[in-house]
């Protein structure tokens, strides 16, 4: 199949290992999905300590079980990108600890209180929701089946995101402020997790042509816009003088661009923002450790793991 | 030792409620604190694959913890005074599960999990017939999930075991815990414990878990070719635990290690800060 073709027929579910597609069309897809499989491992690394800093039990069962459900999230998109014979999964996974694999901005921020937990957890991945539930409709089969299983398990994760916000808006004083904080902390690189507009976006069009991708960046972030300002505001969050955002007369919110930092955005986009390198080699770090133990399993030629996989459907 | 009669919760003697409340943290505390050291494997695990079942693991746990801690409603604790609020020094856990890992050691993670999932399924057993309702209830369930704790244990101690560096690390994990799994069969006090059995709470005495334990975990880490502390133990008599072979301090008397302190530190760090007086309940029923 060429390209002319790949684009005429582009659409829902359309393409499937089954098709003869064109390199550009398979490497573009597989840049997307180790993206957001990269996402998955990169936003569980950055939840993991609050599986043990959660203040009850219920909390860190939730969190567990959250962070659990990114690892098989990964999984299963790592499986989706490899169907389409660009790179491996473990390819992936050691440019992801090499600091060669991308993956969503605000996993590049450290997170160090409780507080700022239902900013990943409520913002973050209701934003993400957005994005994820057009991509059921992507071209590339694989991905989108692998979105259906996602987008359940995402539903779960926005509500206990959402229920961590309403309890500590509800909370002592003290809660509430540090919870206001976090949220003015964290507010601009929610706005920044669609990335830049279209106008100035690197891959969209191929992407958007071949049905790769459903939506535009400027649409799923107005309409995130259009549901989270009040949300936020529903739970008692003041919206932050900067970025300055407004109404337009159709009564959608505008955000002034140049208030956001798209310098620090695009540092992060290439790996070189400090935090986030830290968080790369935190879990580069981690991976070593265990390095021995995949040798071991490797020379005895045994699949890894000790059960069929998880998340497997 | 029991006289098979079942003890009203609605009506129990001070005796009763002590030996109740000893019982309930050892089993909530081993659970608790071990669940908390397993999820420091998540997103660090060897693979994928062994992250998604060593979380499922942490999560049984958990679970398990919720459940006993829940028995002790009975007796007036709830989770505040049960972990948040609690005094470090009066947890019941056994040293073994408060240990950190020391970093990548997988083969710590795979053995402390087969030598306290053994103790577990026993402990369990003499369970089954508990003279407490509520604990004789929860049995069940948990030992259709303890199950498959065992057999990932198992089928990984068989696979390390299989190379050369994954026996030496296994060695030197069995040498560390060891003394510390031993804990697991200690009183948390003497005259409480023999009340504990004699009031038929739980139907064997420590040592009788203990001298089963020994039986089937010496021969099966030998089989594997590893060399077991102490392994004279099986004299004329059979198995047992004796005082020598255990570690300074013991858990279940409230003595711990310091690694226990900074975990404990660790965990109620958000509670603390946020100054909360109790902790959220999402599920009313455990």
């Amino acid at each position: 199949m060429d390209i002319e073709e790949v684009k005429e027929r582009a659409g829902p579910r359309e393409f499937s290992p089954a098709d003869d597609l064109p390199e550009e069309y398979r490497k573009a897809a597989t840049r997307m999905i180790e993206f957001h499989a990269n996402s998955e491992i990169m936003g569980a690394y950055l939840e993991r300590p609050f599986i043990r800093q959660a203040p009850s039990i219920d909390r860190k069962l939730a969190f567990s079980a959250k962070v659990q459900d990114e690892i098989g999230h990964g999984q299963l998109l790592y499986r989706a990108a490899e169907t389409l014979g660009v790179k491996t999964r473990e390819e992936m996974l050691d440019d992801l600890a090499n600091g060669k694999g991308k993956f969503l901005n605000c996993f590049h921020y450290p997170m160090t209180e409780y507080v700022e937990t239902p900013m990943v957890a409520f913002f973050v991945d209701g934003a993400a929701m957005r994005r994820q539930a057009t991509l059921r409709r992507t071209s590339w089969e694989p991905y989108a089946h692998a979105m259906d299983k996602v987008c359940f398990e995402e539903g779960f994760h926005v509500k206990h995101g959402e229920d961590i916000l309403r309890t500590l808006m509800n909370g002592s004083r003290k809660e509430q402020q540090l919870t206001q904080e976090a949220f003015e902390e964290w507010w601009p690189r929610i706005i920044q997790f669609f990335g830049p507009t279209d106008d100035k976006s690197t891959h969209h069009d191929f992407a958007a042509s071949v049905g790769l991708k459903q939506k535009s960046n400027d649409e799923l972030r107005q309409a995130f816009l259009d549901q989270y300002v009040p949300k936020a505001r529903k739970y008692g969050l003041e919206i932050p003088d900067y970025p300055r955002i407004h109404k337009n007369d159709e009564g959608r919110w505008v955000v002034e661009e140049d208030d956001l930092d798209w310098d620090e955005f695009f540092t992060i986009a290439k790996n070189e923002y400090e935090p986030g390198v830290g968080q790369i080699d935190g879990r580069k770090h981690a991976q070593e450790a265990v390095q021995w133990v995949r040798d071991t399993i490797e020379a005895d030629n045994v699949p890894a793991g000790g059960q069929p996989p998880q998340a497997a459907d | 030792m029991s006289t098979g009669e079942m003890l009203d919760p609605e009506d129990l003697d001070e005796r009763e409620r002590t030996a109740l409340e000893h019982l309930g943290k050892r089993l909530g505390d081993d659970e608790f604190v071990l669940a908390e050291r397993y999820t420091e494997w998540q997103v660090r695990s060897p693979s994928l694959e062994s992250d998604l079942a060593l979380s499922n693991i942490a999560q049984d746990e958990l679970g398990h913890a919720r459940l006993w801690y829940d028995v002790l409603d009975d007796v007036g604790l709830d989770e505040e005074e049960l972990v948040y609020e609690r005094d470090p020094d009066t947890f019941r856990h056994s040293t073994l599960v408060e240990q950190p890992f020391p970093e990548g050691d997988w083969a710590d993670a795979i053995l402390r999990s087969y030598l306290y999932d053994i103790a577990e399924k026993l402990r369990l057993e003499a369970l089954e017939q508990s003279s407490y309702p509520k604990i004789a209830d929860r049995v069940g369930k948990i030992q259709g999930e303890e199950e498959y704790h065992l057999e990932h244990a198992q089928n990984w101690l068989e696979r390390l075991a299989d190379g050369e560096d994954g026996t030496g690390r296994l060695q030197e994990a069995l040498d560390r815990l060891f003394p510390h799994a031993l804990t697991l069969f200690e009183p948390t006090d003497p005259d409480v414990e023999e009340d504990i059995v004699e009031l038929g709470l739980r139907t064997a005495t420590l040592p009788e878990l203990g001298e089963e334990w020994l039986s089937i975990v010496l021969p099966f880490l030998e089989s594997l070719d590893l060399d077991v502390p102490e392994s004279g133990l099986a004299d004329a008599d059979g198995y047992a635990v004796t005082g020598e072979m255990l570690p300074a301090v013991r858990g279940r008397d409230g003595s711990h290690t310091e690694s226990w302190d900074d975990l404990f530190a660790d965990l109620t760090h958000t509670y603390r800060e946020l100054e909360r007086d109790r902790p959220t309940k999402i599920m009313e029923q455990p």
